[in-house]
């Protein structure tokens, strides 16, 4: 006797809207299917409104954690089309606050993860010990969420000698804090208990499903953008790939915090070796026709944006593919034969992000549950329709 | 593996100041350079509108208020700003006509009183910045 139980696209264990329909037997999953949609704001059609420098802050809105890895991402891309050298110094203040977000965003998520594992005191103290970077990263940026640290050809803002002993103050508390949480995800026996063996992904199935970021990484895959493609300022910095092969949400735990760790190392290397000279270039107005890819990993995965240039000021085309979008594939295998109070804790483990991941709206036939893709002339005959046929609305009234 | 782990690491905090500060009534400082919100030096304003054009947001909007005695308006719509002081990058006048204060509180019960506005004459180049200008066409043949 199987059940279907819908979890979403408002609930309790989400953070964010998404469909996910379990069938059930008994406690078991033993199927997941997925809808999307719930959060699409048309971004990539927005981007293509909008000039390549103005774009740059478009990017960064794609998602509130990882803001600055979109917008490098995309920055990344356009200085390869227009062909720019941002100087040393402001690659070397652009990868510092890349480092910086992987910390802050880490730091969020082992919270979340302390959370959804009943473990509340822990998921207080790494938020708490998370303003610390958050505050860092204000110093730096003029503000907490939204760096805005990118332009194209280098960086907007500069690095002194205060802020940099700041930073290295700020890393040298946080490495002595995450150590910590190390020992105590090591030695918490009841924390260990609730996630080792939880949500279980083989390296087969990772390598499979094309799983990124720390989910593969926790399943023994090594594949890590900065190393693997390492852009700019990683190829010269010393730090090593993090893995774990327990295949579980313990697995993605020691991952994230080894790769704390790792970033800690790496910021340290940034602040003592950055190079001195410009922080920017100038940046022409327009961009050859051409289009490339451009990969950065994020601290939820590589992160991939497709710009097309048509010679005018504005892209053509900018694809956005998320890390999270990538994971889904793996967390619908997660969660098979996983229990049903498993799932909060499976779910939050890829770090999902939706709004991220939004790229396409699906529709549904509220009746029968038929799902149909409607071209957009499609769509707008239909509303001329609908709109002819309703009765004239007399006492609305324009509320401005 | 042991019990407890945790335990003394929370005891230690029942004798520690709350991490938190008394919002409403005590501030935190913000640092030097914070983005808050945009405005306006009218004297230094040459109407070059790369605020206007460069804005994401569309949030400036600069017209003209009287031709002949070169009168403009800026507005600056607060319930569309981001905060990115990209305006503040583009304004190509020294020292900037559009600049950032710190004030982060804007929250208002009506966005249209968000807005806020100038009205002003364009700001004309001084001589001094004029002067560096006509040197380097006198200079090129010479190369």
């Amino acid at each position: 006797m199987s059940f279907q139980i819908p979890i979403g696209p408002q609930h309790p264990a989400l953070k964010e809207p998404i469909s996910l329909r379990m069938t059930v037997e008994g406690e078991v999953i033993t199927d997941v299917d997925m809808r999307l949609g719930y959060n699409h704001r048309g971004m990539e059609k927005l981007a293509e409104e909008k000039s390549w420098l103005q774009n740059i802050y478009v990017t960064e809105r794609i998602c509130g954690i990882c803001s600055h890895s979109h917008a490098t991402c995309y920055v990344q891309g356009v200085e390869k089309l227009m062909e720019l050298a941002p100087p040393r110094r402001g690659l070397y203040i652009r990868y510092l606050v890349a480092e910086l977000e992987r910390v802050h965003s880490h730091l969020l998520w082992l919270g979340v993860a302390g959370h959804e594992a009943g473990f509340d005191s822990f998921f207080m103290y790494t938020w708490r010990d998370r303003e610390i970077v958050m505050d860092l990263l204000e110093m730096i940026s003029g503000n907490r969420v939204h760096y805005a640290i990118n332009t194209l050809g280098g960086v907007r803002r500069d690095i002194d000698e205060g802020q940099k002993a700041k930073i290295l103050e700020g890393v040298a508390t946080l490495r002595k804090r995450s150590e910590y949480y190390f020992y105590i995800g090591a030695n918490e026996p009841s924390f260990v208990a609730r996630i080792a063996g939880v949500g279980y992904l083989s390296k087969e199935s990772a390598i499979a499903l094309c799983a990124v970021g720390p989910v593969a990484r926790a399943s023994g895959v090594a594949r890590d953008v900065r190393k693997d493609d390492p852009c700019a300022v990683y190829g010269e910095l010393d730090f090593e790939l993090a893995t774990a092969d327990t295949c579980d949400v313990l697995g993605r735990v020691v991952v994230r915090v080894k790769e704390l760790l790792e970033s800690y190392k790496l910021i340290e290397q940034m602040v003592k070796g950055l190079p001195a000279g410009d922080i920017a270039v100038k940046a022409p107005r327009k961009a050859k026709p051409g289009e490339v890819v451009s990969r950065y990993e994020a601290p939820r995965g590589e992160n991939i944006h497709y710009i097309k240039a048509n010679g005018t000021d504005k892209p053509e085309r900018l694809k956005v593919r998320a890390p999270t979008l990538a994971n889904y594939p793996a967390t619908v295998e997660m969660l098979r034969k996983g229990f049903i109070a498993d799932i909060p804790l499976i779910f939050a483990a890829i770090d999902p992000c939706i709004c991220c991941a939004e790229r396409t709206v699906t529709l549904v036939a509220a009746g029968s549950g038929e799902e149909s893709v409607v071209r957009m002339s499609d769509l707008r005959r239909r509303a001329i329709a609908r709109h002819q046929n309703a009765p004239v609305k007399r006492n609305a009234v324009w509320p401005l | 593996m042991k019990l407890a782990v945790f335990l003394p690491e929370l005891l230690r905090h029942l004798f520690k100041k709350p991490a938190t500060v008394d919002y409403p009534f005590k501030k935190l400082a913000v640092p030097v350079n914070f983005r808050g919100t945009p405005y306006l030096n009218p004297e230094r304003c040459i109407v070059c509108r790369a605020c206007e054009r460069d804005c994401p947001a569309e949030a400036i909007e600069i017209s003209s208020v009287n031709e002949a005695e070169k009168r403009f308006k800026m507005i600056i719509h607060n319930d569309r700003c981001v905060h990115c002081a990209q305006c503040v990058d583009s304004c190509p006048t020294t020292p900037k006509a559009m600049l950032m204060d710190s004030l982060f509180e804007l929250a208002d019960d009506d966005r249209h009183k968000l807005k806020k506005d100038w009205v002003y004459v364009r700001a004309v180049l001084k001589p001094k910045a004029a002067a560096p200008a006509t040197p380097p066409p006198a200079a090129e043949p010479k190369a």
